[in-house]
């Protein structure tokens, strides 16, 4: 089975306490982008497999949902990583889910979805670390760094949980820092590099 | 090497351990999908401290006895007594019905792991009076899960969450009914595995060995590219009786699936089909 998928640029949100209304204000004033996905990992409860693509409100026109094991990824799109599972992106174009042991507690894992971009070689991606109370995406953010993708830090002041950025910052130093209001700027920032 | 780095995985050595595993020992890696794939062997790889998959292969090649061991690491057991009970729910109020008037109900368990779904299945078929006729077959490609599932016996700092669960499908219904506690294990009543088998079976490679009037396969098919689901639910549906059900996992898609044409849905949320009469 071919695909012919790989021209979409990914555009990764990791995030946990704290990242919800910033990832939130994001989706709902990002210009729609037709050559663009928007995938966000977000920790949260295992139990609410259901109400998180609503809490999401309007968007520019994307189309927004929770992927099924191995949806194809395709640009005007903004997909969740589902609860209690964790999301990868394939090579040849499609997420994968899985249920294997949490990262960090955590399932679905930034590290995962994000060392998953970088083993797949997708040609084009950015990413951004959001608040987050423990160092889940630090990591895998770091691998994308050395792998030559653009990568994005919150700014730990302005993180309402700072510990997620500064596990990150601890590693490197990315293409940009940024306080939350600025994260539509940054992402149109890596989309015209 | 940072504490979170997996050791890489080259697809040169990648392709020695699908040749491994084919040629010594029958198993055909080839078609699980990569990204997780190479995710678990680094886990693996990490959890033994060996520093490249090369090590591990040669220690296939060199130790048959290890083979169990390692299909137990890669293989994934996350599983639960009626995890996402919502699904359950479902079964019993929606598939169930169609399937109480029949003379006999043989489930199959495919990819059981530790057993817990065929406990949660004893249950739910206990509760609704079914359990007189239904005939169970719960396999998996790990011995060793298997051997644990055969026990019904895990740790008792599960107990609150399958408590949970449990009373998330039976309000007011107690863990207890079905359980004991002895030395720190969750023990639960035999005679909930009385008419259950377990058997060793690998359904990449191996046909079904019967017929069914429901067949549950959840979180087996996200492990597999496309190509493999394709032919794996094609197996599934075809041991399925005319009116027969089949249950995935919530997340789970028959999108690749050419025998998705021979099944209607009767609950697409939670991943519960019926094959066509």
């Amino acid at each position: 089975m071919i695909f012919q998928r790989r021209d979409v640029y990914l555009w990764l949100l990791g995030g946990s306490a704290g990242s919800f209304n910033p990832i939130r204000r994001f989706i709902q004033q990002m210009p729609f982008q037709i050559h663009v996905a928007i995938v966000i990992c977000m920790h949260r409860l295992r139990s609410l497999r259901m109400g998180m693509v609503e809490a999401m409100g309007e968007t520019k026109g994307w189309v927004i949902s929770e992927p099924d094991d191995k949806t194809i990824i395709q640009g005007g799109h903004i997909y969740i990583a589902p609860a209690d599972y964790h999301l990868l992106v394939e090579p040849e174009g499609y997420f994968s889910l899985s249920v294997d042991e949490p990262v960090h507690f955590s399932r679905p894992s930034i590290d995962v979805l994000l060392e998953a971009v970088v083993a797949a070689r997708w040609p084009r991606a950015g990413a951004a670390l959001l608040s987050g109370a423990n160092k889940d995406g630090a990591w895998g953010l770091y691998r994308m760094y050395q792998a030559g993708y653009f990568t994005a830090v919150q700014e730990p002041s302005d993180a309402e949980m700072p510990t997620m950025p500064q596990a990150a910052l601890s590693l490197f130093e990315p293409h940009r820092r940024f306080t939350a209001d600025r994260l539509v700027e940054v992402c149109l920032h890596a989309l015209s590099l | 090497m940072f504490i979170d780095a997996l050791p890489e995985i080259p697809d040169s050595e990648l392709e020695r351990f699908f040749q491994i595993m084919l040629t010594q020992y029958g198993i055909d890696f080839r078609e699980y999908a990569p990204a997780s794939l190479k995710r678990r062997l680094g886990t693996v790889l990490k959890r033994y401290g060996l520093a490249s998959l090369n090590l591990l292969n040669q220690r296939l090649l060199s130790q048959p006895e290890y083979l169990d061991h390692f299909i137990n690491e890669i293989t994934v057991s996350t599983t639960e007594l009626f995890r996402d009970p919502s699904a359950w729910v479902a079964l019993r109020q929606q598939a169930f019905p169609l399937l109480a008037g029949l003379p006999q109900l043989r489930i199959w368990h495919v990819g059981v792991s530790t057993g817990e779904e065929v406990l949660s299945m004893a249950i739910l078929l206990q509760e609704s009076g079914l359990y007189a006729k239904a005939q169970l077959f719960a396999t998996d490609i790990d011995r060793r899960a298997l051997d644990q599932a055969q026990k019904a016996a895990y740790p008792l700092r599960l107990k609150g969450l399958y408590q949970q669960n449990l009373q998330a499908v039976f309000p007011g219904l107690s863990l207890a009914k079905y359980t004991r506690e002895e030395e720190g294990k969750l023990i639960f009543h035999p005679s909930l595995l009385e008419r259950v088998r377990f058997i060793h079976h690998n359904i990449v490679s191996e046909s079904p060995f019967g017929e069914y009037e429901l067949v549950l396969c959840r979180n087996l098919l996200i492990y597999f590219t496309p190509t493999l689901q394709d032919k794996v639910v094609t197996k599934l549906v075809d041991s399925l009786v005319p009116g027969g059900i089949l249950m995935i996992g919530t997340k789970e898609s028959l999108f690749w699936c050419s025998a998705a044409k021979r099944l209607v849905s009767l609950n697409e949320i939670e991943r519960i089909y019926r094959k066509r009469l």
